[in-house]
């Protein structure tokens, strides 16, 4: 009998694969119990295609969305409604949200302790960082071009701004299968976060933060651009002829040749490095969005290539929200708050949610973002006009994107405001819209003062 | 602490009396379960363990050996139950018996000295009081225990259920029936009347059971308790999905009781167990025959028959046809040891199930068959090659019939085609996770509107209004049994009683796993049902059977009714007499 008990092992075995089978569900369960309850499709949860997840406002605390009912309500202004489509998503599922789903178990009441117990009793409201205002303001400023604007906190890291154009009003949904005029190209797409862009002249800055950081004389140095600059047999033609100039008049003055020949001192190493040390050819990844990550590929170029890469052209690609944050590092001495969409979920007394503040890493040293700002600085000053932004301090550089052969360029304007009580830095994209600071240094305008305001009222 | 008190109020004015009484509910519930469970797993699983002494074996120097087990091997080896160290011995040299009637043998196991009784060579003999027994030349006296000693020995061993008393287990199941009622009759509306006189006849019937039992000298009904703690879930599934079936069910239930008495009857005297083997076996056989004749197909398996209208899974019953086949007694294993007519039966049950497209009874009898096959042979290499041979064999069924594959196509990634193939499984998933770990309450999940949710899903049906811990606690009592097997095999009385209650410890437990792991997508959706919880009455009376085999396994003093006792008459001269 004790053989025959000793073999008793084998139900042991069994009882172990059991229970260790029911550990590893129970470990899976805490780990994607969320998910698994606002999955298209939950039963207590869906209604459609759509999620009941509770209500959504901006940060003044403008009523954005409400899904509790049946139905999907966006907000009560037809203007709102087109400038934060991207973000909450539409009724059919083209556009999808990917914010609302990250935080879907939040919002519609959930815990792993008590399920959706209570849940229907209870409507959680999402609180964004953007304002409806300023969502607003910027989608008119683009006035009907194709482009992007993005306004963030660099000290805190909210995103007062992230409009996507073309857009449409989810309660009047366009032909836009039919529409032959290509006024709805890529529209489904938001792209603040999903698209890259060639970044033109803006992309100097990169350049001059290389060559800050590695070429010791570099701010004694004094250059000559004749207008144009032979390359091993290629000609780089510049936007103008500007003589003797310093590093600062030639970001300025957007200087090709000089900017060109710096590239090329530096060498494809230094300039690879640094697009990867500044997050040019990372994504970024918050509140369920992963940025499209830019490019910067010196892989086999020639000279005149190189030359050319170092002023935003040849094959760079940036990506909005990104180059927004390293306005902000540059802003904020080397270092700044990550960008953020998702302020706080409220409601529930154990679901809630609350963001806790990410910073990048230190990317580049204070002396070198110091002086970086004070030529952007002298940008605003002396070249675009301290006048399109009355009694704010914006340091910014602009740029005219060459986009395929003959079309207009993209106007790109990067920056931010050196003001510790208004820390913003901004992107505008114009597809097609000429020269950057004509274009879109205007639009820049339009929004931060837009911005400016809501922050003084907040502070009031 | 404000928002607290806001919420409170709030919900005061809004909240329907059912809405109150589940929100303290579902609290008290886990807790009440865990009162349960841990008092008869205590019971079952901590007790201290009392041999029983049946003989002794007085050794040439005068030592007088216990024989603790109605079947025990003589030999040199130190897993010999008696260790004879002599060098003439064999490490297994003899098997000692008794038989129901008190009476002994001695049986040779292969040794090399041989046996002689008396001073005759034998290979099998009766041996009583005096009989001079040579192992190997070795002498020896067999002193069987008296009458007056065994009721001697029935009164000084510790009595089961003395420390944890199963009346108090029982009430606290009665408050947690009582409170599961409650609760659903509440949510249900019109069909609250029936739902709490359902609850009330399986009160009546577990009261009816232990009262029995009593009558018995039976103290011992922690075992029953577990199986009617999952019978009382599996009636609140149906109370929240089918409150028709409700009636069916608690017939079943006590169908299930009839067979489990008759079991425990059968099982009492081994000798008349013995006989009940042949029995079985053309009985399992039978049963299933008629099952491919004339079955009926329904979910993709052909393993249902109907009688007047009644439907029927003869599969279930032949669970416990098989148990009786594969038992065997410690004589019969250590001298016949080639299983050959055991692996053929198993092979052609297997093959009929497989016939009737029913993979998941098969595995179980499956993996029933590995269990009786180790218990018998100690030989995991055998079991290796026995998987190994069906593996191959499985992987050539594939080759040739690809369309079985299908069935489990889905496995492992439901979520990627969780509207098609991924369906069941992703909202068990979806409604385990939106329970939480306390339900939503009995009778308020979405489940119930998913095909088979009450019994191949039964898990997430409990997980979705009970929560996960009770879905747990679910589990942990299956596998609570089936510890219980564990811990006493080593003073279990005859190697039948103890290979048959592993087998039926394993079922429940594959069973359990097949079912639990289907759900939740670890293994394919075989559509097995969960012991004693799942809507099904076959199933149902099957498990009760199974609770009989694990009955009989349990030595513990008066503690189980498929155990003899001593008769009244011989207690009670014996309290003339002292």
């Amino acid at each position: 009998m004790r053989r025959i008990s000793n073999r008793t092992i084998f139900l042991l075995i069994l009882m172990g694969v059991l229970v260790l089978g029911v550990v590893f569900f129970t470990v899976r369960f805490f780990l994607h119990a969320g998910e698994w309850v606002t999955f298209p499709g939950s039963p207590h949860v869906y209604s459609g295609s759509n999620l009941s997840s509770g209500k959504v406002t901006d940060r003044s605390g403008v009523l954005l969305l409400d899904s509790t009912g049946d139905s999907r309500v966006y907000a009560e202004d037809e203007a709102v409604r087109r400038a934060t489509l991207h973000l909450l998503g539409d009724r059919y599922g083209y556009i999808s949200a990917p914010i609302l789903e990250e935080y879907a178990d939040a919002l519609v009441g959930y815990s792993v302790v008590n399920g959706l117990y209570g849940a229907d009793r209870t409507a959680n409201t999402a609180v964004l960082s953007i304002s409806a205002q300023v969502q607003k303001t910027a989608l008119e400023a683009l006035s009907g071009y194709h482009g992007t604007v993005g306004v963030y906190n660099y000290k805190t890291g909210e995103i007062l701004c992230a409009v996507t154009s073309p857009s449409y009003d989810p309660d009047n949904m366009p032909d836009i299968e039919g529409d032959q005029t290509g006024a709805y190209d890529g529209v489904y797409l938001n792209r603040f976060f999903q698209t890259t862009t060639v970044p033109g002249s803006i992309f100097k800055l990169v350049t001059a933060a290389a060559a800050l950081e590695t070429l010791p004389d570099i701010t004694s140095r004094t250059f000559t651009c004749n207008g144009t600059l032979d390359v091993e047999g290629d000609t780089l033609v510049c936007n103008g002829t500007h003589g003797a100039i310093n590093l600062t008049q030639a970001l300025a003055n957007s200087c090709n040749v000089v900017f060109g020949q710096l590239a090329m001192e530096l060498g494809p190493e230094v300039l690879e490095e640094y697009a990867q040390k500044l997050g040019i050819t990372q994504s970024l990844s918050f509140d369920g969005l992963t940025t499209a990550a830019g490019s910067f590929d010196l892989t086999d170029a020639e000279n005149f290539e190189i030359a050319w890469a170092g002023c935003g052209q040849y094959n760079d690609l940036i990506n909005p929200c990104q180059y927004m944050t390293l306005m902000g590092v540059i802003a904020n001495g080397g270092q700044a708050a990550l960008p953020y969409l998702m302020d706080r979920v409220e409601g529930g007394l154990l679901t809630s949610y609350e963001h806790g503040k990410t910073t990048t890493k230190r990317v580049l040293e204070r002396s070198t973002t110091d002086t970086i700002a004070q030529m952007m600085r002298n940008n605003v000053v002396n070249v675009y006009g301290a006048w399109q932004f009355p009694d704010l301090e914006v340091c910014a550089k602009s740029g005219t994107a060459e986009v395929g052969e003959g079309g207009t360029s993209n106007a790109t304007f990067a920056g931010f405001i050196r003001d510790e009580a208004y820390p913003l830095a901004f992107i505008v994209i114009v597809e097609h819209g000429g020269a950057g600071s004509s274009a879109a240094a205007p639009i820049a305008g339009k929004v931060l003062n837009a911005c400016v305001e809501v922050l003084s009222q907040e502070k009031n | 602490m404000k928002e607290i008190l806001d919420s409170l109020s709030q919900l005061a004015g809004t909240v329907s009396a059912g809405e109150l009484v589940n929100g303290v509910l579902r609290y008290l519930f886990p807790v009440l379960t865990l009162v349960i469970l841990g008092r008869c797993a205590r019971s079952l699983l901590l007790y201290h363990k009392e041999p029983e002494v049946w003989a002794w074996l007085v050794a040439p120097n005068g030592d007088r050996l216990p024989v603790t087990h109605w079947e025990t091997l003589l030999g040199r080896a130190k897993t010999c139950d008696v260790v004879l160290d002599y060098p003439t011995i064999s490490r297994s040299h003899a098997v000692l018996t008794r038989y129901d009637d008190g009476s002994w043998t001695i049986s040779d196991v292969g040794s090399k000295g041989g046996i002689t009784v008396n001073g005759a060579a034998t290979s099998m003999e009766v041996v009583s009081q005096g009989d001079k027994i040579a192992l190997g030349g070795v002498e020896f006296t067999l002193v069987p225990i008296t009458k007056k000693q065994e009721v001697i020995q029935t009164e000084v061993r510790t009595r089961a259920g003395g420390l944890i008393h199963p009346f108090f287990t029982l009430f606290f199941l009665t408050l947690f029936q009582i409170c599961a009622a409650v609760n659903l009759a509440l949510e249900s509306g019109e069909d609250d009347q029936a739902i709490l006189v359902a609850f009330g006849v399986l009160m009546l019937m577990q009261w009816g059971l232990f009262i029995f039992m009593r009558i018995l000298r039976r103290t011992g009904f922690e075992v029953e308790t577990i199986a009617f703690f999952l019978c009382t879930l599996g009636l609140s599934v149906i109370a929240s999905d089918a409150p028709g079936e409700l009636t069916k069910q608690l017939f079943c239930i006590g169908a299930g009781l009839v067979v489990f008495l008759f079991l425990c009857w059968s099982l009492r005297g081994l000798e008349r167990a013995k006989k009940f083997r042949y029995l079985a076996a053309v009985g399992g056989i039978g049963l299933l025959l008629i099952n491919l004749v004339f079955g009926v197909e329904q979910y993709g398996a052909k393993n249902w028959i109907y009688i007047a209208g009644m439907s029927f899974q003869p599969s279930e019953l032949v669970k416990l046809c098989f148990i009786f086949v594969g038992a065997s007694t410690l004589q019969r294993i250590m001298t016949k040891r080639n299983m050959f007519l055991f692996i053929a039966y198993s092979a052609m049950i297997c093959g009929c199930l497989v016939l009737l497209s029913d993979f998941g009874t098969a595995l179980i009898f499956f993996v029933a068959f590995l269990v009786i096959a180790y218990m018998r042979s100690g030989s995991f290499a055998t079991i290796a090659l026995i998987v190994a041979a069906t593996g191959f064999g499985g992987v050539l069924a594939l080759r040739f019939k690809p369309y079985i594959l299908n069935r489990f196509s889905a496995w492992g990634h439901v979520w990627e085609d969780a509207a098609n193939t991924g369906y069941q499984q992703t909202r068990s998933m979806m409604c385990l996770a939106s329970g939480g770990l306390f339900g939503l309450g009995a009778g308020r999940g979405w489940l119930q509107y998913v095909g088979a949710s009450d019994t191949d899903l039964v898990f997430a049906f409990i997980g979705e209004e009970w929560g996960l811990l009770m879905a747990i606690f679910m589990v942990l009592a299956v596998v609570c049994l089936a510890a219980f097997v564990v811990k006493s095999a080593s003073v279990g009385r005859s190697s039948f009683y103890t290979i048959g209650a592993c087998a039926a410890g394993a079922i429940l437990l594959v069973q359990t796993m097949l079912n639990v792991f289907g759900t939740v997508d670890l293994l394919p959706l075989t559509g097995v049902t969960f012991p004693f919880v799942s809507n099904g009455g076959s199933s149902m009376i099957a498990c009760w059977g199974l609770l009989a085999f694990i009955k009989a396994a349990d030595t513990r003093q008066n503690a189980s009714v498929a155990v003899k006792l001593p008769s009244k008459r011989d207690l009670e001269t014996d309290k003339e007499t002292t």
